[in-house]
């Protein structure tokens, strides 16, 4: 269980994540973000769909790669907060790539 | 367009002390760096933590402070939240910043990509909730986040140190299960005296393992056969220890056993790099300057060869003074004279290195996957049986088992499975690591939209002032 250690709540930002909203602290990354708040299904993986998280939280192994704003293939990790900004989980796998195809 | 004079890309203890010497001799300097504010990893947020007890992260991050401060105080171009994703050997770095490509020249370029942490593909790596012991480290430095009743596996001086912090702050830890083997301890004690010479580390060392087993944290000792548990995502971790086969329930399991140079920017570059046999891993070839195979191109730091932070200070001064040297500031004597006290900071370094890479030394057993699906690949899901069956098709090199695989064609571009490929075609191959070698790895190395490389843009050197 992830858990933060500061005490206070000031320079709070609000945004959503997989639909619920949250508040965090102005920079703070998406993926500490995501753990503090239970959400740390990432991404499905291309071909299996199994769940993923993070797992260097340095950039180095694209795993937490989240959509944010739509925008897919973020790494959470890197990346800040910011007010209003909308993160879901990523799901696009092989599957769901052929599907799209047909549209 | 105008050039800088030197580029350095990394902004860690090698990238921050090069700068600042270089700066200091009025040479017009360019940093890029990933984060918002210069530090690297080692010193992560360490000159404006959010963590409430700073103190306990030791003395040695606090230090990391003072050296931000400094670089913060020279005269120089930082660009912050800049990512490189293409260097040339003409002196040309694009790089993504704040949404836009930017492309600057420089006459010389020194590169400080950094450690990442060694993969340690154990069944069940992949699974939610497995984490690196780096990770742990950068959620506490960045943003005050911890991991309440995680199990630490593995070995190194990291994994034990993070364990400390988290105990200092009150965060309880369910176990450390420590895989370094008792013959390690035999083969390194022959490095025991030479290390010495460098005894403040190692008493350093003594102090933070006294400090975690007089805690009352559970500790494993010589475990093996580690396996994480559960369906969907972590639930505990199996392992052997003493004799008998353990099982410890925790959502979290934090991983490593070492660290090895990021490799990709060096090896896009297409830099001549060599098989360090005592860290198990490719480090670039560079001479005690940090210049690499391309003469306006040089290294410095973790990204080079594993020299820890300190030894990163003393390589990034070391480089600077040889690129002061190739841009005419200094003759080649007074190099040489400046030079003194830094090779020898580092030699002392580099004994001391010797004895914890010999007692640290990753094991094959988790360095190397056993068992068939156990994933090698995390972002194209190949495991050990797809790969070994590429290689009875007959793709006996990296190169050729990524096209037949897809093994290291995914977005973290064979970061995480590069080494991982090397050692299992040195062993299925019987051949050294340097037969085998590696991926051959181009730009971008990021994940870039058309959106953004369509707002291009060229920094000038007087306009970045």
């Amino acid at each position: 269980m992830f858990r933060s250690l500061q005490y206070d709540d000031r320079d709070q930002v609000t945004l959503t994540i997989n639909g619920w909203e949250v508040a965090a602290r102005e920079g703070q990354t998406v993926w500490s973000a995501m753990a503090v708040n239970g959400q740390v299904e990432t991404r499905r993986a291309a071909l299996s769909g199994d769940a993923r998280s993070a797992y260097c939280a340095m950039g180095v192994c694209f795993e937490c790669m989240v959509e944010i704003d739509g925008l897919p293939n973020q790494q959470a990790c890197l990346r800040r907060v910011s007010e209003g900004m909308n993160v879901t989980t990523q799901r696009i796998t092989e599957e769901s790539e052929a599907d799209d195809a047909g549209l | 367009m105008q050039a800088f004079d030197c580029a350095i890309v990394g902004a860690g203890p090698a990238g921050m002390c090069a700068a600042i010497e270089l700066a200091r001799a009025g040479v017009q300097v360019a940093v890029l760096d990933r984060a918002p504010r210069a530090g690297g990893q080692i010193y992560r947020s360490a000159a404006n933590s959010p963590v409430p007890d700073v103190a306990a992260l030791g003395a040695d991050y606090a230090a990391g402070a003072a050296l931000i401060s400094e670089f913060e105080q020279v005269n120089l171009t930082h660009f912050t939240g800049a990512d490189a994703w293409h260097l040339g050997d003409d002196g040309r770095i694009l790089f993504s910043h704040e949404g836009n490509t930017q492309e600057l020249r420089c006459r010389e370029m020194l590169l400080c990509p950094g450690a990442m942490e060694r993969p340690m593909p154990i069944p069940g790596w992949t699974l939610p909730g497995v984490m690196t012991a780096g990770a742990a480290q950068v959620m506490l430095k960045s943003d005050a986040i911890v991991a309440e009743g995680a199990i630490f596996a593995g070995s190194g001086p990291l994994l034990y140190l993070i364990v400390a912090q988290y105990l200092r702050l009150g965060v309880p830890v369910t176990a450390l299960v420590d895989t370094t083997p008792r013959q390690h301890y035999l083969d390194a004690a022959p490095h025991l005296l030479r290390a010495l010479r460098h005894s403040g580390q190692l008493r350093k060392g003594l102090a933070l393992l006294r400090e975690i087993r007089t805690s009352g944290v559970a500790i494993h000792s010589v475990a093996e056969r580690l396996k994480v548990v559960g369906d969907n995502k972590a639930e505990g971790l199996r392992f052997v220890a003493a004799g008998r086969q353990h099982e410890i329930t925790a959502d979290t399991v934090f991983l490593h056993h070492g660290v090895q140079p990021n490799l990709n920017m060096t090896r896009a570059m297409d830099l001549d790099h060599q098989w360090n046999s005592e860290q198990m891993c490719w480090q670039v070839s560079a001479d005690d300057f940090g210049q690499s195979s391309i003469e306006h191109v040089s290294v410095a730091g973790d990204g080079a060869g594993i020299v820890g932070a300190d030894g990163a200070r003393a390589e990034g001064r070391l480089a600077a003074l040889n690129i002061l040297r190739r841009l005419g500031h200094l003759s080649r004597a007074e190099r040489d004279q400046k030079a003194v006290k830094d090779l020898s900071v580092l030699s002392s370094i580099k004994s001391f290195r010797r004895f914890i890479d010999c007692l640290y030394r990753p094991t094959d057993a988790l360095r190397l996957p056993r068992d068939p699906e156990t994933l090698v690949c995390r972002c194209e899901e190949q495991s050990l049986d797809d790969l070994r069956k590429g290689f009875d098709q007959g793709a006996q090199d990296p190169n050729t088992l990524k096209a037949l695989t897809r093994c290291g064609m995914g977005p973290c571009q064979g970061r995480q499975c590069g080494h991982v490929v090397a050692g299992l075609l040195a062993q299925w191959r019987d051949e050294h690591p340097e037969t085998i070698g590696y991926y051959r790895l181009r730009s971008p190395q990021r994940l870039l939209t058309l959106d953004e490389l369509s707002r291009y843009h060229t920094v000038q050197v007087e306009a970045a002032e």
